[in-house]
């Protein structure tokens, strides 16, 4: 509303965001957990005096710089692109908010890369002590890196009391939001335990002899058992710090309590195969066993963010910023003034669409029930692309409105629209009631036939009317 | 036809978290240090495969070694590259989000391309590192593609950016590229007459560049910094590299300034307190020039070498600097980034401001580790 919003079919914008950003999380936990493995490993490698595990450690730097400093990086900078192009308003408001962490983060990053490169570069250069050290800055550099974005991250599921009280209306008190200690806890874990199964797959690749392999595979359960225990803490923290709105949405959701289900199942199984497999039976760690290890791994932590995401419906910044693109103290004064009004975007469409709409700067708003049905579908589609679009395709795609509202008459529908807000993870209506009729008018063509084997139960007085 | 005004908010959701001086010095200097590197990707890259296949020893070795640098270069290329978009955003939010949107797709492709091309460099670096075995034709072939796909990455920037100054370009982009007034993200700024200029303009300005960091590198940090062969072939093709990116910046940079600037832009720029700068972004090259025409007839050819590399360093924030003027010039009439309030987060910037020491001390350790050790490659 705010800014031009960017239409993307079928998939919708932020959907971008969804995609690059599980990507990025599932090696960017690996950066995290394997550079703490790498400096624990590698100091133990040198105490030993054990060549053949240090050797293999060597090979998974390389493996590890080429995945996380690469792949990680690149896909963390996709991430910023698609926020900004697909979340402008959200992405304004969280930097201006958080700039200076950021900043802080990148020094992390510099030190991380430079470490990392370092740690691969002159292995066999430096002596033991100051390579173990050198492993030691980077696994600190990211794990702080960790912390710094899990406070932006956790703030945008619960923002504490950023929209009661002003006074709490600062970087500090945003940062320590009450998700934040949780999260990290969760998200250290998880890193400890993905960086294992990473560790698990690469040595089931590249090591033949029995006995290193047992040596990797006792030492990497380690850290996997501990990110086990700390994933579950974390995740009670996190559930019991989770705001009401984000519970409720959790309890609503069908496939949110399929998906927290299965992550639970993962999690559970995981830890039993780790048990079983490379801490009891190390010669187990086939390529085949690794690899569906990581699987499990991945798909956990990959439905957790997809969960995490979930329950932040409607907000995508907490109690501050809607889903579709909206300040939350702004809801009544658009109900009240208008959408396509208040829109910068919306405006000038209309505007230069139909001037003949405009008088003295304002929308008059009867005239434009008054325009021609084509005309009204057109509006109703701008409403529907700056309203709904961030979380819908129309016709098709995710969560396309089209098959939704099957079976609904007008009424029904406009109703619904109406009272959005009353319906879990639904940002509120936030336009006037003529532009309400205009989105009806606009919904009824893109509504999804009933399929016919439904139609049977139907009252006669009931029939769908196309209105296309 | 929509008032290209009226596209810009001039209302602020939150004042900045700090003085616009500062956002401004955060966001140049982190461009400028960004060019150095990126410069070495971007001409650098293309210079080493063709020394590395058409070359003399000498110049073998020299591309062996810029290519072997180059994953390192890169990532830090990549991640300087946060700080002037992290303060971009912070200021100018309201220009650089819907000029983005407007071009969205291939806005977004700078993300995809960059994969693949970071990639091939790898394939490549880290063959002639020993690391990797085998496939060489296709490593090689890898490494050209990547090299043209930096190319064009640096075409995407500069095609971003360039409709990000100019708001007048909009409302007709918009139109044309949009359904229900929802952007498509399709719109090309072909039409825009300071892209390609813009563009050739840092190609320029990479060729300095790598010119400058060859000769800096041969001196410092090669294994064969002390051998005469090696480091008179370094001068003389840096010479000749810098004379040509030189001439390129000047032709380019004439193009950029005659040819597309509109007359208000030029007189604004050419006139008091601006001219010294553009005639300081204009001229800057000659120093280094100078010195690296010069310097092989001189002694202490290492502090030289060292003194062109802070040169060109200086080169490049010249024109950061002037860059960042010419933007604010640009957007004055739209969105005039000096009449945003502030509230300034103190504690924030001290934590980034002592992170940043201690990172620089954390770096400068590591760095006297290295010292001690051979020099690689």
């Amino acid at each position: 509303m705010h800014y031009l919003w960017w239409y993307v079919p079928y998939l919708t914008a932020p959907m971008l965001i969804a995609g690059i950003a599980v990507l990025h999380v599932l090696v960017s936990h690996y950066a995290v957990g394997g550079g703490l493995f790498l400096a624990v490993e590698t100091g133990y490698a040198y105490r030993t005096g054990n060549g053949a595990y240090l050797n293999y450690l060597r090979r998974h730097s390389a493996f590890f710089v080429l995945l996380t400093v690469a792949f990680g990086a690149i896909t963390g900078v996709g991430i910023w692109w698609t926020i900004g192009l697909s979340s402008p308003l959200a992405t304004e408001f969280l930097i201006r908010t958080f700039v200076f962490g950021w900043a802080t983060e990148w020094v992390l990053f510099v030190v991380e890369i430079l470490s990392a490169f370092i740690f691969l570069y002159y292995w066999d250069r430096l002596p033991a002590k100051t390579h173990t050290a050198v492993g030691w800055i980077y696994a600190i550099a990211a794990w702080l890196s960790l912390v710094l974005i899990t406070g932006i991250t956790a703030f945008m599921l619960n923002s504490g009391n950023w929209a009661k009280d002003p006074g709490f209306q600062n970087f500090w008190s945003a940062f320590f939001n009450p998700q934040f200690l949780p999260q990290t806890i969760v998200r250290t874990g998880g890193a400890l335990l993905l960086s294992s199964l990473y560790v698990y797959l690469h040595a089931s690749l590249t090591v033949g002899e029995e006995q290193l392999r047992t040596i990797i595979a006792r030492r990497a359960s380690r850290p996997a058992f501990l990110g086990v225990v700390m994933v579950i803490l974390g995740g009670l923290g996190w559930f019991l710090s989770l705001p009401d709105l984000s519970r409720a949405a959790l309890a609503s959701a069908a496939v949110l309590n399929l998906m927290m289900a299965l992550i639970i199942a993962l999690t559970l199984l995981l830890t039993a195969l780790l048990y079983v497999g490379p801490f009891r039976n190390p010669a187990w760690l086939s390529p085949g066993f690794a690899g569906t290890l990581l699987l499990f791994g991945l798909a956990a932590v990959g439905l957790g963010e997809f969960v995490r995401e979930a329950v932040r419906k409607p907000y995508v910044v907490h109690n501050i910023v809607l889903g579709n693109q909206v300040f939350a103290e702004e809801v009544a004064l658009l109900r009240e003034d208008g959408f396509l009004q208040n829109g910068l975007w919306t405006y000038a469409w209309l505007a230069e669409k139909w001037p003949e709409l405009i008088v003295d700067g304002r929308v008059v708003y009867q005239s434009l029930l008054k325009l021609p049905p084509k005309d009204r579908l057109l509006v109703g589609r701008a409403i529907f692309l700056h309203h709904c679009n961030d979380c819908h395709a129309a016709e098709l795609g995710y969560s396309a409105v089209g098959p939704l509202l099957q079976g609904r008459s007008r009424e029904m529908v406009r109703l619904r629209v109406e009272h959005l807000d009353e319906h879990y993870s639904m940002p509120p209506w936030s336009g006037t009631p003529e532009e309400l009729e205009l989105l009806t008018d606009y919904l009824m063509t893109i509504k999804q036939p009933l399929p016919a084997a439904l139609r049977v139960w139907r009252h006669s007085g009931s029939e769908e009317v196309d209105l296309r | 036809m929509t008032d290209p005004a009226s596209l810009i908010q001039q209302q602020l959701a939150s004042p900045l978290p700090a003085p616009v001086w500062l956002v401004q010095t955060f966001k140049t200097l982190g461009f400028a240090l960004h060019a150095v590197l990126m410069s070495l990707w971007y001409a650098g890259l293309p210079s080493a495969l063709v020394l590395r296949f058409l070359g003399s020893e000498p110049a073998r070795f020299q591309g062996r070694r810029l290519i072997r640098q180059m994953p390192v270069i890169i990532a830090l290329g990549i991640n300087l590259g946060i700080v002037p978009l992290l303060f971009l955003q912070l200021a100018y939010y309201k220009a650089f989000y819907s000029a983005t949107i407007l071009v969205a797709w291939f806005w977004l492709a700078i993300v995809v391309l960059l994969l693949p091309a970071y990639y091939g460099v790898y394939a490549y670096a880290w063959q002639e590192r020993g690391a990797g075995r085998g496939l060489i034709s296709l490593r090689a072939t890898a490494a050209w593609a990547a090299a043209v796909l930096l190319l064009v990455i640096g075409f995407l920037f500069a095609h971003g950016f360039s409709l990000m100054d100019h708001v007048e370009r909009w409302p007709k982009l918009w139109q044309a590229h949009s359904i229900a007034g929802a952007a498509l993200g399709t719109a090309l700024n072909f039409g825009d007459p300071t892209l390609w200029p813009r563009w050739l303009l840092m190609f320029g300005l990479a060729l300095e560049t790598t010119a400058a960091w060859l000769v800096f590198d041969a001196f410092w940090l090669s294994k064969r910094r002390d051998n005469p062969e090696q480091t008179q072939w370094t001068w003389r093709f840096a010479r000749r590299l810098y004379t040509l990116g030189m001439l390129w910046f000047v032709a380019a940079g004439s193009w950029y300034v005659f040819g597309s600037w509109t007359e208000e832009l030029r007189r604004t720029m050419f006139r008091w307190p601006f001219w010294p700068l553009t005639l300081l972004a204009a001229i800057s090259a000659g120093l280094p020039w100078l010195l690296i025409m010069t310097a092989e007839r001189r002694p202490y050819k290492r502090l030289l070498s060292a003194l062109i590399a802070l040169g060109q360093i200086g080169v490049l924030l010249a024109n950061a600097v002037s860059r960042q003027a010419v933007q604010n010039v640009n957007l004055k009439p739209y969105w005039d980034v000096f009449a945003q309030t502030t509230a300034i987060q103190w504690g924030p910037i001290l934590l980034f401001l002592v992170t940043l020491c201690i990172g620089a001390v954390v770096v400068a350790w590591m760095l006297v580790q290295l010292k001690r050790r051979p020099a690689l490659g």
